[in-house]
């Protein structure tokens, strides 16, 4: 490679090498999303030539039909509304739990002692482990799967709030204690601003947790969402909406942790000063 | 650590090392003993229906008729291997190709966003379609493990590699480093820390893809082990799988993945907050 790139007459490789880099800069979603036509081209030229039967393995234009007819019909939006109300449903309950939580096993020692070994015990139960107790208390219904996104929130968030609350230089809270902060003003103004950044990172991972939870439930409790569509889908043996539930379902966390999430925690962390790696 | 020359020093040094982790371990237990106390007591105080919440006791026979029966060894002993096959395969061909892709700058910027796509909807999501194409049982779940380790394990190799500086990877080509030595000796240790991640990531994933998946599909293992418990309204079983669950991705998490982390980026000195 390095022999390559000292050659005074640069080839075709480089060319292409240096077109992309430029792509790259100028129109960063556009190069983002190019990756995804070579792999749609494979996958429509798979099921064109029935390397694999075609009920198994359906073309792009298959799904592409079927998910006009689900829109048409009225089912994908609505289940798609149903899903992303659910996760921020939860994914809001969660975070207010878990920051004050959070707050309290890092300020003090004594909650420390208490609550870390139980919380990391139930951080490793898992969420859907705690279902099939959730369907008897709750039943089918939002109850059983807003507790569970709650709960796979809730940890990464109180974790990483402890950390950033620990990372925090001791210096800031001393030179505010000894401006006369009082310890709600030491809490908001000083220990909250400063565990930002990790609170953002456990917010997206929580979130991250939280959705593939949400597909569990959906799938084990099963009354609407993506992740019901994918195994109602499953029992009447269409692949078709089963891919394009899982298309639906990568396209838009795609977009929601690329370009909500990601920007996030990358202004909180640059604003901060504290750029990781 | 300080070694203290003579021998009598080094085994008080031991024994004080000793002292304090017991210390922690009995710190870290006492608040697991009493939450257990807490729980007997509500139980018995408000007489709580069995069907709702089992008791204490009931749990530990629980425990006890399926550790002599051998039920559930059988189910943990399933559920392990399951994790253990498709882990290894995930590994053997993530790593690998992250790392290939990783390799030139421009590729690695092509692949990232497909092989970031596939590690969001790496594990659960793929339930439904791993079930239709290899039938329920094993080969699913062994599926649904492999592609949540795969992906967010190449997503992660890809990373490492292409955050290696570009110096170091020049330095060694111009002191004559050949293919292999380049991969073996640059690449590889550059990415282990992203690689170690990924892996604790990716597994993390792939354990909770295990339980859902063995609700669904198949008819050994600790998820199907609480979902038929559920039929049949046991809560203590369900109860004893959930604390079986808590335990067994605490000993793994704890003992093998964090050690794995905390070797990786302390000998890398990458040390971070």
């Amino acid at each position: 490679m390095i022999v390559k790139r000292a050659n005074p007459q640069p080839g075709l490789w480089n060319k292409l090498q240096m077109a992309w880099v430029r792509l790259h800069q100028r129109w960063p979603n556009l190069a983002a999303s190019l990756p995804f036509v070579p792999l749609v081209f494979s996958w429509w030229l798979t099921a064109w030539l029935e390397v694999f039967p075609r009920a198994f393995f359906p073309g792009p234009g298959d799904v592409v039909l079927s998910m006009i007819s689900l829109i048409y019909k009225g089912i994908l939006p609505e289940y798609l509304l149903d899903s992303v109300t659910r996760l921020i449903v939860g994914a809001s309950t969660g975070v207010a739990i878990a920051i004050p939580l959070g707050v309290l096993i890092g300020m003090s020692r004594r909650a420390n002692t208490v609550l870390w070994p139980p919380l990391l015990f139930f951080q490793a139960v898992g969420d859907i482990a705690w279902l099939p107790i959730l369907l008897i208390w709750f039943g089918f219904g939002l109850t059983t799967m807003t507790f569970v996104i709650v709960y796979t929130v809730l940890f990464p968030v109180v974790l990483n709030t402890v950390l950033g609350i620990r990372s925090i230089n001791p210096d800031l809270l001393r030179a505010a204690r000894s401006l006369g902060a009082s310890q709600a003003r030491m809490i908001w103004e000083v220990v909250l601003p400063g565990a930002l950044p990790n609170i953002m990172t456990g917010l997206r991972n929580g979130l991250g947790y939280g959705w593939r939870a949400l597909i569990a439930a959906e799938i084990i409790v099963g009354t609407s969402g993506i992740g019901f569509l994918m195994f109602d889908a499953r029992r009447a043996g269409s692949v078709v909406e089963i891919m394009l539930g899982m298309i639906v379902l990568g396209l838009l966390w795609y977009v929601v942790d690329a370009w909500i999430l990601a920007p996030i925690e990358r202004a909180t962390g640059e604003r901060w000063g504290m750029v990781t790696r | 650590m300080v070694s203290s020359g003579n021998n009598a020093g080094l085994s008080a040094h031991n024994s004080q090392l000793m002292a304090a982790r017991v210390r922690s371990a009995v710190w870290f237990l006492i608040p697991l003993a009493l939450l257990v106390v807490i729980w007997a007591g509500v139980v018995s105080l408000f007489e709580v229906n069995p069907r709702i919440f089992p008791s204490v006791t009931s749990v530990w026979q629980a425990g006890l008729e399926s550790v002599f029966d051998g039920t559930l060894v059988r189910h943990i002993g399933a559920s392990l291997w399951r994790i253990a096959v498709g882990t290894t395969i995930g590994l053997a061909i993530g790593i690998p190709l992250g790392i290939a892709m990783g390799v030139v700058p421009a590729v690695a910027s092509f692949f990232s966003p497909l092989v970031r796509f596939f590690s969001v909807l790496a594990g659960i999501a793929w339930i439904p379609i791993a079930t239709l194409w290899f039938g329920y049982g094993f080969g699913a779940i062994t599926f649904v493990i492999f592609n949540a380790v795969f992906f967010v394990v190449a997503y992660n190799a890809l990373l490492g590699v292409s955050s290696i500086p570009m110096q170091v990877r020049n330095a060694a080509a111009s002191l004559g480093a050949g293919r292999m030595a380049m991969i073996f000796e640059v690449l590889l240790p550059g990415a282990l820390p992203n690689i170690v991640t990924g892996i604790r990531t990716g597994m993390g994933f792939a354990w909770r893809g295990l339980i859902a998946a063995e609700m669904i599909a198949t008819d050994l293992g600790l998820g199907y082990m609480l979902f038929t418990a559920r039929d049949f309204y046991k809560t203590e079983v369900i109860v004893l799988g959930m604390v079986v669950i808590g335990l067994l991705w605490l000993a793994l998490d704890r003992l093998l993945l964090a050690p794995l982390e905390r070797v990786t980026t302390e000998r890398w000195g990458m040390v971070r907050s």
